[in-house]
């Protein structure tokens, strides 16, 4: 009976390893991908001072395009645009529109542990890291496959990363993101994965500023629609202002 | 004239009370003027010296679209082999020092501080061999020691170092993006705490060696910045943008397409600040004009108005118009004169503990930042040309504004002065 344990054990690890790295990041990207979305949510932003609630909603299109529409009072009407490479604000009290670009990308959006760099997003990670396995490893009961990105060229902001993939759903459950000298500096979750037209995806995601104490954000996605139709003015400068 | 002299004089001293009374308006107003004017110039001079020593040197070679962009601390826009320059610059007697400039998030962690925390910070990577030549941030180090050669040591200012609970050999990290736009994290330790004159270096800098900054920021041997030195000492009188002008042109002969900049264009908050100042100064001289002017017309309209009678005889007495006007504005002369010369004495009193020991600002320049490049105590100088230009003017706009009632007096009919109550 025992060796009959043992053969199942190294015949499911061999099967867990039969994917190459660059395969499992494609496959998670595949699930992560979506030709239209539409979805509902709150972005909590923690730190030593206490918390902050911001509610909005977005539409995103393929792996490109996305329009963020904060509806929180404080910021109602403030929009975040991203297409290909770009990032535009939209301020409505000043009527204005802003492109973020160069070392403004790389400040935080509404004073979150998200950088706009980190919602560029856009290009597959293959285009930007090498992958590597490191094992496996089981979180909250999943069994997952632990994978290097290590960063191919100088430019890119995250020198590594850790990626935790279930090995089933083909989603991310952690994430650590390192400085080039090996310090963590950023530790994403997903704490709530939800299947929705066949695809598995984080809806409560916590990013923390590892360099800071008590520093945290939560993204919560309340509603979330696939494949629904949108306007394709949608992501233009021109429908930004209105 | 000796006459009208001894006439003048009499009416002084036959009102004496009068006398002293418009006399004080202008000693007050011109004392004002004079300490108010030595104390902005000393500011001036001296914010001018830890400018240039401490902050922009006499000027910083750049790359073409550093200035532009020179808030975000950019270090895309760098000079490359800086040590060709260097050698250029040397052999035009013009000392130069190389430095990285970059914005870096700094983290301090409980034990051994008292609490965890980050605040943002300037940091300037210098080459310790080389930087004396040019700034004079050696000399400011009051704990612990100056910077070593390929080490992971800091240096911060006092103020820092206090509103952290910093000491020398604690531990801390900064947090920078590369040349490339990389996030990278420096683990330093504090091996200095200096106290500048300048309060921008005291508040929020960060020092450390160039070499250190030179691997963790990918530079590849490239800076942000050449600061200069053209002579031992900054030489005022000359036109800092003219000699700026100077230096980029010899760098363009030697196949340089870089920019050089002179301080005042560095500082453009300090110069804006300055001008203001100028127009402050403008303002209070005007205020004592208007102080000194409605103190002596009405002295002087009293003085003619109360002497109608007197004036009426003088006239049929054989005096001309003009030997009274005469009389009348060497009287308002004396009394500008009693005034300018209480103005200098008093102006004197005042400026001199503050030349000699100063005003100490710290605790305000702790908080806020006012512009100026001083960071404690505020001196004043002895400013001898405006102060003798003060007491001039004290004497001239009280025989200017005496003019108006002595005219108004003289155009009465002898007939009417003598009948005058």
């Amino acid at each position: 009976m025992r060796n009959i344990l043992a053969l199942l054990l190294m015949f499911s690890a061999t099967l867990l390893n039969a994917l190459g790295p660059d395969e499992i990041i494609r496959r998670l990207e595949e699930n992560q991908i979506h030709e239209t979305a539409y979805s509902e949510g709150r972005m909590i932003t923690t730190d030593k001072y206490g918390s902050i609630t911001r509610t909005f909603r977005s539409w995103a299109r393929g792996e490109e395009d996305a329009l963020i529409e904060f509806t929180s009072r404080g910021e109602e009407g403030q929009k975040i645009l991203r297409t290909e490479d770009e990032i535009y604000l939209y301020f409505p009290d000043a009527e204005d529109v802003l492109r973020i670009q160069g070392s403004a990308m790389r400040d935080s959006v509404m004073d979150s542990d998200f950088s706009y760099e980190d919602m560029t997003g856009g290009k597959s990670l293959l285009d930007d890291y090498s992958a590597g396995m490191e094992g496996t490893e089981t979180i909250d009961g999943n069994e997952c496959y632990k994978i290097r990105l290590t960063a191919k060229r100088r430019s890119v902001p995250y020198h590594s990363q850790l990626l935790w993939i279930d090995s089933s759903r083909f989603t991310w459950l952690k994430g650590h993101k390192f400085s080039r000298s090996g310090s963590l500096l950023k530790e994403m979750k997903a704490d709530e994965i939800k299947e929705i037209q066949g695809k598995f995806i984080p809806t409560r995601i916590r990013m923390e500023d590892k360099m800071k104490k008590d520093s945290s954000t939560e993204l919560i996605l309340d509603t979330l629609k696939l494949g629904i139709s949108i306007d394709p003015g949608t992501f233009s400068l021109e429908e930004l202002t209105w | 004239m000796k006459f009208l002299l001894a006439l003048a004089f009499r009416n002084l001293t036959r009102y004496t009370k009068r006398t002293v009374i418009t006399a004080s308006a202008i000693a007050f107003g011109l004392g004002l003027f004079i300490v108010l004017d030595s104390f902005l110039k000393g500011a001036e001079m001296e914010s001018e010296i830890n400018l240039i020593n401490y902050e922009t040197a006499s000027a910083k070679v750049m790359h073409p679209a550093y200035l532009g962009e020179r808030d975000n601390l950019p270090l895309k826009y760098v000079i490359e082999e800086p040590e060709k320059i260097i050698d250029i610059l040397d052999g035009n007697s013009i000392a130069a020092t190389p430095r990285v400039v970059f914005k870096a998030e700094l983290f301090v962690r409980e034990d051994p501080y008292p609490e965890s925390g980050s605040v943002y910070v300037k940091g300037i990577a210098l080459d310790p061999s080389r930087d004396d030549e040019v700034f004079r941030l050696r000399e400011t180090v009051k704990k612990g020691r100056y910077l070593e050669e390929d080490e992971n040591g800091v240096l911060i200012g006092e103020w820092m170092a206090s509103d952290l609970g910093a000491r020398v050999g604690y531990p801390l990290t900064l947090r920078v993006r590369t040349r490339y736009g990389a996030y990278e994290t420096m683990d330093m330790e504090i091996v200095g705490l200096i106290n500048s004159p300048n309060p921008q270096i005291n508040k929020s800098t960060v020092f450390l060696p160039l070499s250190t900054a030179d691997y963790f920021l990918d530079m590849d041997g490239a800076v942000t910045e050449l600061a200069l030195s053209p002579g031992l000492t900054f030489d005022r009188s000359r036109d800092p943008d003219k000699m700026a002008g100077q230096i980029e042109k010899l760098l363009h002969t030697n196949g340089y397409d870089l920019q050089v900049h002179s301080w005042k264009k560095l500082a453009p908050d300090y110069v804006a600040m300055a001008a203001m100042k100028s127009t402050g100064s403008r303002i209070i001289l005007f205020l004592v004009f208007v102080i000194a002017a409605v103190g002596i017309t009405n002295t002087m309209l009293m003085a003619v108005f109360e002497r109608i009678r007197e004036l009426g005889m003088m006239r049929a007495m054989g005096m001309t118009d003009r030997q009274i006007r005469l009389s009348f504005l060497l009287e308002a002369g004396g009394i500008g004169l009693i005034g300018a010369l209480g103005g200098l004495i008093f102006g004197a009193l005042v400026n001199w503990p503050l030349v000699e020991w100063g005003w100490d600002f710290t605790p305000m320049l702790k908080q806020m930042d006012i512009g100026y490049r001083i960071s404690g105590v505020f001196r004043s100088m002895w400013n001898i040309p405006t102060m003798f230009r003060a007491f001039f003017a004290g004497i001239v706009i009280a025989m200017l504004v005496a003019l108006f009632p002595i005219r108004r007096a003289l155009k009465m009919q002898i007939t009417d002065c003598l009948r005058d109550e």
